[in-house]
């Protein structure tokens, strides 16, 4: 019995005229960027083996992923994420490329989000990776992308957030405590769940990493964050991952202009392969973050090569959705539609491709059955032209 | 004028006692004490706006930054997660999540597989889950007191305040599973596009709380 063949499975839908359109004008503004600063274009299959997800550095909870097997028997899963196949490909077929390696890709990634939330479970994703370098000037081209992605997506406000992955491992290094608790902080930091993660952090005793990691979801905001981050916690790396950040702080304010960009040192998300820099972008209109990415240079060590990378990735959905509701499009009909009366089929289409490559319209064929019900035909889709083709080439 | 942030509230008594917190920090609620039946209500001295909801519709609200902040106790909370920020404990709202059974029974003697009740799945799941126990949720929607009684289960995960409707029952609290109050949660974008305006509102919550204590 077909009892689902109407409908879609949960989490996933068909998008219509007006969505594709606002989406390829979207990822066209995006492909133009990405190639403009020498990225190249790749795509990786939608089917991984379950097993490039699950890395030292980084590894996709099992109950988020869509799974199946191969005729072999072994797991696979659609892919949830594309920065580590990516990672794969670059330790493989592109391990004699020299460095560094720009990629770009786009395309839909897969997982479970939580049901009846209005989520979906399948996103088109755009983004990019620049491979082979740790420098600054990495950083710097990678943030400045980020920004030049969010002002083509949007006519009112986004904001651009920076933080450092480094901060809270390296305090967390200098803490005594289980897996099980250092999950906990992690999360309650994610969440700046300021009640329980002092309750909890009261009872791992008082040292200056605890006062730390207590005031770690705090520390987010302006300029200012810089100055309440100095009396925070003290050592030679924090120290100096501070500086960093401040500098690419102010090198990025400056181009952007104010209130734009913002720091939080709290960001400790799910993005267990950061080491370095994070970045995050919002729109205004949309609860959830639209960019997010950052370094990871321990990743593609997992997979046997040990280089260091850095990435982020786009929502092209949720700016579609935005891009609708800002600015909405009439999905146009055709400029002309040409009917052929017996025996001058062919000439209609001749005169119709004329007409689209010289003239550069719309040009519709009729299918009607007579000249009456093209006119008909043509009010009804709002044509404001209409072509009669017969002896004569007549024109109404 | 910027857009007003939008504040969800649980209907009912967390809805009372934020109504008196926002009083007690100089907010004009006429409005919202006066609400009839509407359901979008002005703070127009804090340009803020009221929504009036339902537990479980607060996190989704604030979920999906169509309201910036929302006040909501734990029980939903731990029962719905999500994402957004827990920001204060408001200290209001107060009880516990509990697992409690006949008087007199010994709940973890035997070794079959023990039925429990519960309206909250995730919080009896998750609590023995972490003790490594297997069990069999039945979800029931009304007085889970009664499921213990019937003999469909045997005991209960829910809520307990004063304990009244246990006792009363013939059931005692085996175990408490985690201490519940009501909490303010804000949506991840607004607090970065709006930090000003909600951590000026919540510093001025947590020195009325600390009046209170």
């Amino acid at each position: 019995m077909r009892k689902y063949d109407l409908i879609t499975p949960e989490g996933t839908k068909d998008f219509l005229f007006e969505e594709c359109l606002v989406r390829h004008e979207t990822e066209a503004k995006l492909y133009d960027i990405f190639k403009s600063k020498g990225y190249y274009e790749l795509t990786t299959p939608a089917l991984e083996f379950y097993d490039v997800f699950q890395t030292e550095s980084g590894h996709y909870p099992q109950e988020r992923l869509y799974k199946l097997t191969d005729s072999k028997g072994r797991l696979l899963v659609m892919r949830p994420e594309s920065t580590m196949p990516i990672a794969r490909v670059i330790a493989t077929r592109l391990r004699d490329a020299s460095l560094p390696i720009r990629l770009f890709y786009n395309q839909s990634v897969y997982r479970f989000e939580s049901a009846l939330k209005g989520r979906s479970n399948e996103i088109v994703q755009a983004g990019i990776e620049l491979i082979g370098s740790a420098s600054h000037m990495a950083d710097l081209e990678m943030v400045s992308t980020a920004i030049e992605v969010l002002e083509s997506c949007t006519e009112t406000s986004f904001s651009l957030e920076i933080g450092d992955a480094g901060i809270f491992k390296e305090l967390m290094g200098e803490l005594n405590a289980t897996e099980d608790e250092r999950e906990n902080i992690r999360y309650l930091i994610e969440t700046k769940n300021y009640p329980a993660l002092n309750d909890m952090l009261d009872r791992m005793g008082d040292t200056p990493v605890i006062a730390a990691l207590k005031r770690l979801p705090a520390m987010f905001g302006g300029e200012g964050v810089f100055e309440k981050a100095s009396e925070l916690y003290s050592n030679e790396r924090i120290d100096i991952m501070l500086d960093d950040l401040k500098k690419m702080y102010n090198e990025i304010s400056n181009l952007i202009g104010n209130g734009k960009l913002t720091v939080d040192l709290g960001m400790v998300n799910n993005a267990d392969y950061y080491t370095g820099i994070i970045i995050k972008g919002y729109l205004e209109g949309y609860g959830e973050e639209v960019l997010s990415g950052g370094r990871y240079n321990k990743l593609l060590a997992d997979y046997g090569y040990d280089i260091p990378a850095i990435g982020f990735g786009v929502n092209i959905d949720a700016i579609t959705k935005v891009a609708v509701k800002e600015n909405p499009r009439e999905v146009k009909s055709a400029d002309v539609i040409i009917f052929a009366e017996d025996g001058f089929e062919m000439k209609a289409l001749d005169i119709a491709k004329k007409l689209r490559t010289e003239e550069n319209i719309t040009v519709e064929i009729a299918l009607c059955d007579d000249i009456e019900s093209t006119r008909e035909y043509a009010r009804k889709k709002k044509i404001g032209k209409i072509i009669f083709v017969d002896n004569e080439n007549l024109e109404v | 004028m910027t857009k007003p942030l939008r504040i969800a509230l649980t209907k009912g008594r967390l809805e009372k006692d934020t109504v008196a917190l926002f009083e007690k920090l100089g907010y004009d609620c006429t409005a919202v004490r006066e609400k009839g039946r509407r359901l979008i209500l002005p703070i127009p001295d804090g340009n803020m706006e009221v929504v009036l909801a339902k537990a479980a519709d607060v996190i989704t609200y604030v979920e999906h930054g169509v309201c910036d902040i929302g006040v909501v106790g734990k029980d939903t909370i731990i029962e719905m997660e999500g994402k957004f920020f827990e920001l204060c404990d408001l200290g209001f709202g107060r009880c516990k999540f509990a697992l409690a059974a006949k008087k007199d029974t010994d709940f973890y003697s035997g070794f079959g597989v023990k039925t429990i009740a519960t309206k909250y799945p995730n919080v009896a799941r998750k609590f023995f889950e972490d003790k490594n126990m297997d069990i069999d949720i039945v979800k029931i929607e009304g007085s889970v007191e009664l499921a213990p009684l019937l003999e469909l289960a045997d005991g209960i995960v829910d809520i307990v305040e004063t304990g009244v409707t246990l006792r009363e029952n013939g059931l005692e609290v085996v175990e408490d599973v985690v201490p519940i109050s009501a909490r303010l949660i804000v949506n991840t974008v607004s607090l970065k596009l709006r930090q000003k305006e909600i951590e000026e509102l919540v510093s001025k919550i947590e020195e009325a709380l600390k009046n209170n204590d």
